[in-house]
């Protein structure tokens, strides 16, 4: 009661329910893959949630602290006041080693979500126009994750960050020209710097999160000014968006998954351990620790630094320091590659058209040839900054390990990329519909390139189809208004106009809109109702709270499971 | 002080593709025992005394490379002056013997009880040469020990003394199984590639501070804040994400995407 006066006193002065309405019957794909941007989202706030927490007891200063606490190995030691707060988190504070954990876990979801929903927006062609602005506030999103994870891991001033920044300051260094200039600028001063803690920490926890904010909202805020891209399907065309409303289905579906996200990284965050500081110590200039490995989202970049050989290069007469080519310009042709790629693929292919339906991965098989390659490329170098990992576990030489991932590296992305794009051909020439329906003889034929005729069936738009049999719009009054629903009977089909619309008319206007060419029939009343959706989103909800009581059960009493999945389930 | 001891399991002995450690690890393994099990039927009368016990446990079992006299052979190095540390430390550690050449001798049960070993040690030292002697550890300060061996021990041993490559294959190995007296050993003996420091470079009181630290290491207090995944940093915690965390969430996104009205 009290929230419906409230609703109402709001909306008398701000005129909010058309704009509400509107908002809340926005129709989201039910694909899963949409929701894998949402893992990122919700990594995000629980990135942010967790860092306020850190925030109120990291110290941000080099300065010199007497660590006294619970770590008797460091009693009585000076470090900076950096360490010793983190060490304070670590040991003394109530929850705070829970809470760090679980932020740094976070950091790491935070960017493989990125990533993952960024493959899925390649590999299906989402980027393509109108939408290659929103491709590009993403590759943004994730440099700037990339920087915050880096930085957000330096703070703490432990041996193995510190170990890391210096590789970050010497491959700034080795920029020619003005790479010392932009280290002492940066640093304010030679490379352990007073100034580098507060430094990083005002870009941590303000610069780049800020940025970050506003970037996700311009991000969504564009998602929902340009209708969600969908697979094709029966229903779905150009001119629509099929999938569930934003309330009650698409909401309390996103609430459950942003329930998963807390649970997961909640649970990692207590029951794995993550950064133990206290085993590497504080950072001093004079000391080193082995293995060492930065974290994996910048460890593709220190993977290309060993990798490379040490060559000694020379630019008109310069030498160029050795991490340059590895660290620079291999950081820059990538990102430049990731914001250039939309254009490149216009470009190339010619294809100007606006798409709203998405491609499966194996309606373009040079683009997922690429994508493959790029993505075997960097897990190779992820896997190179584990070098000395690999070689201490299989007990080789080092340099055996290294001059092995130097030919794979080179060869491997090679590799996969053929086999994608020949698995690609294969699938789209064949009736299979997975990747084991394919048959041998699919394989053979697939080697030859595509024909011309095939080429552009494929990319066709799609056309208004004025007979085709068995499809058709129904219209009828709902009270005053009226409703509309498009039912295709062969393929068994029917789908329900979201919005309803004040006359006749306006609702064969939005219907030719979303069919175009598709006939229109009058029927006298509402077919038989689905069923009630604030029921069905319930019982979804509630075995949403079961899945994820059972994970935490599970990963505590493995035993505890199977009597969870027995138990009684709610109607 | 707990003595919950942190063992170290080795995390991918499965995974790091068997042929390198079938060739390299399971010989060592699996013959150690069968070529020193003392042949009783013959020496059976050895138990009667120290001198006699180690002359023959040494004929038995190390003459063959290191020379009767301890002169040392093309298969073992000389054995006079290495000092009574470094025969307790090896054999102590299951190092010595070892069933044929290798690289670098492993680690494994002792193949000796501690009687046969201070046996050895004795006939050993008999050969002259002086050397360190046995460490008598007592107890450190664990902040002196923390700072000495972030400055000596973690460039070979890592911070999290989880071990790690040093090169063409040889490691510094983990140090989460030696006993304080082999900790105390390595340090004044330099086993292998690692160097030697003499009271010269660690008094007596520091070698105990770096033991008494080293012992700490293997504890799970350590291991506040859950599994330490061997303690092998960042790129297995990033494949716990990837694998565990990232897999469950897209999971569960497929499931909720699978109850939508589809
Ligand atoms: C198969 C040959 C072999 C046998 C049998 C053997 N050793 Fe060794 N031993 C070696 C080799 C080779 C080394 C050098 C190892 C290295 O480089 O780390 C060595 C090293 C040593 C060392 C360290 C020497 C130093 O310079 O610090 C000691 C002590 C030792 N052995 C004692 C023994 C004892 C005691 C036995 C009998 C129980 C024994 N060894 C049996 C081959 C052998
Ligand atoms: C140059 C690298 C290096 C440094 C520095 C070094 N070690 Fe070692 N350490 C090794 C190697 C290599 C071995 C293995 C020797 C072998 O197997 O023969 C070893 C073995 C050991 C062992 C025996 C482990 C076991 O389980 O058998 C201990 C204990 C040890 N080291 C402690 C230390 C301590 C304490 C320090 C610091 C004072 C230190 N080490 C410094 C390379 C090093
Ligand atoms: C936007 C994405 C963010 C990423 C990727 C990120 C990442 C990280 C990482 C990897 C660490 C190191 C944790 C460790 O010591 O193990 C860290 C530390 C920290 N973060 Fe963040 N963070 C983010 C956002 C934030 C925000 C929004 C805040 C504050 C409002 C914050 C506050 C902190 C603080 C205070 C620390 C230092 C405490 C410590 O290291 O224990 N972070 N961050």
């Amino acid at each position: 009661m009290i929230m419906d006066r409230l609703a109402r006193a709001l909306d008398d002065r701000l005129r909010l329910s058309p704009l509400t309405r509107r908002a809340l019957a926005k129709v989201f794909p039910d694909h899963w893959s949409f929701m894998l941007g949402e893992i990122a989202l919700y990594s995000l706030v629980a990135l942010v949630l967790t860092g306020v927490f850190l925030t109120l007891f990291f110290d941000p200063s080099s300065a010199d602290r007497v660590y006294h606490g619970s770590y008797a190995p460091l009693e009585g030691t000076t470090t900076s006041a950096a360490y010793a707060s983190t060490m304070r988190l670590s040991w003394d504070v109530r929850a705070g080693l829970l809470i760090r954990q679980t932020h740094h876990w976070a950091a790491l979801i935070f960017v493989a979500a990125i990533l993952v929903h960024l493959v899925r927006i390649f590999f299906t062609g989402a980027f393509r126009k109108p939408r290659e602005a929103n491709w590009l506030v993403g590759v943004t999103m994730l440099m700037l994750a990339l920087a915050n994870g880096f930085t957000g891991y330096s703070m703490p001033d432990d041996l193995l960050s510190g170990l890391g920044l210096r590789i970050i300051v010497s491959v700034v260094e080795s920029i020619p020209v003005v790479g010392s200039r932009l280290v002492s600028l940066g640093l304010g001063g030679e490379f352990p710097s007073d100034e580098m803690i507060p430094r990083l920490f005002v870009t941590h926890v303000l610069l780049v999160p800020a940025a970050l904010v506003a970037l996700v909202s311009v991000h969504l805020a564009m998602i929902v000014r340009q209708k969600h891209t969908q697979f094709p399907g029966p229903g779905r065309t150009e001119h629509n968006v099929v999938g569930s409303r934003l309330y009650p289905s698409y909401s309390l579906r996103s609430l459950a998954l942003l329930a998963w996200v807390l649970a997961v990284l909640f649970a990692l965050g207590g029951l794995v351990q993550i950064n133990p500081v206290w085993l590497y110590g504080p950072f001093d200039p004079a000391q080193a620790t082995s293995p060492a490995q930065p974290d994996w989202y910048v460890a593709w970049g220190d993977g290309a630094l060993r990798l490379f050989p040490p060559w000694e290069i020379r630019l008109a007469g310069h030498l160029v320091p050795a991490p340059f080519f590895p660290g620079v310009v291999l950081g820059g042709v990538t990102f430049l590659a990731l914001y250039a790629w939309p254009f490149l693929e216009r470009w190339c292919t010619g294809d100007r058209r606006a798409h709203q339906l998405l491609d499966r991965p194996r309606d373009h098989p040079i683009r997922t040839g690429v994508g493959v390659t790029a993505l075997t490329f960097f897990a190779v170098l992820v896997v190179a900054a584990g070098d000395d990992i690999i070689a201490r576990l299989l007990r080789v030489p080092v340099y055996d390990v290294l001059n092995v991932l130097r030919v794979m590296v080179l060869v491997l992305p090679l590799l996969t990329g053929a086999l994608a794009v020949l698995l690609a051909r294969a699938l789209r020439r064949s009736e299979a519909t997975h990747l084991g329906d394919l048959t041998r003889a699919d394989l053979r034929a697939a080697r030859r390139p595509a024909r011309a005729d095939e080429r552009t069936t494929a990319d066709e738009p799609e056309l208004p189809a004025p007979d085709r049999p068995g499809e058709r719009i129904e219209l009828w009054p709902d009270g005053e208004q009226w409703r509309w629903r498009y039912r295709n009977e062969p393929a068994g089909v029917a789908i329900l106009g979201n919005r309803k619309a004040p006359t006749e008319r306006e609702a064969a206007d939005s219907a030719r809109l979303a069919y175009p060419g598709v006939d229109h029939v009058m029927v006298p009343g509402p077919p038989p109702p689905p069923p009630h959706p604030v029921r069905a989103a319930l019982r979804r909800w509630a075995t949403t709270a079961i899945g994820a009581s059972l994970l935490a059960a599970a990963l505590r009493h493995r035993r505890r499971r199977r009597w969870g999945r027995n138990g009684p389930r709610p109607k | 002080m707990a003595v919950w001891t942190y063992r170290w399991r080795p995390p991918a002995r499965a995974a790091t593709a068997g042929a390198v450690l079938a060739l390299a690890a399971g010989p060592a393994v699996l013959a150690a025992p069968a070529a020193v099990a003392p042949a009783p039927t013959s020496v059976a009368p050895a138990p009667t005394g120290g001198q006699d016990q180690g002359e023959n446990l040494y004929r038995q079992n190390c003459a063959s490379c290191h020379g009767d006299q301890g002169q040392g052979g093309p298969r073992g190095p000389s054995l006079i002056g290495v000092g009574a540390a470094s025969v307790d430390f090896q054999v102590g550690t299951g190092r010595m013997p070892i069933p044929h050449e290798m690289q670098q001798p492993r680690r494994g049960e002792p193949a000796f009880s501690a009687d046969e070993i201070a046996a050895l040690v004795e006939h050993v030292t008999s050969f002259g040469g002086g050397g360190p002697a046995i460490p008598q550890v007592e107890p450190g300060s664990l902040p002196t020990g923390r700072e000495l061996f972030a400055a000596n021990c973690a460039p070979c041993h890592g911070g999290t003394g989880a071990g790690t490559e040093l090169t063409n294959g040889w490691i510094a190995p983990p140090l989460y199984e030696a006993t304080p007296v082999q900790v105390a050993e390595a340090i004044r003996v330099g086993p292998g590639l690692m160097p030697v420091f003499p009271s010269q470079v660690f008094t007596d009181q520091q070698v105990n501070d770096l033991t008494a630290y080293v012992q700490s290491l293997r504890s799970e207090r350590l291991d506040r804040g859950g599994n330490p995944l061997g303690r092998l940093g960042p790129l297995a915690e990033g494949l716990v994400a990837w694998a565990v965390a990232l897999g469950l969430l897209v999971a569960a996104a497929r499931w909720l995407g699978r109850g939508a009205g589809e």
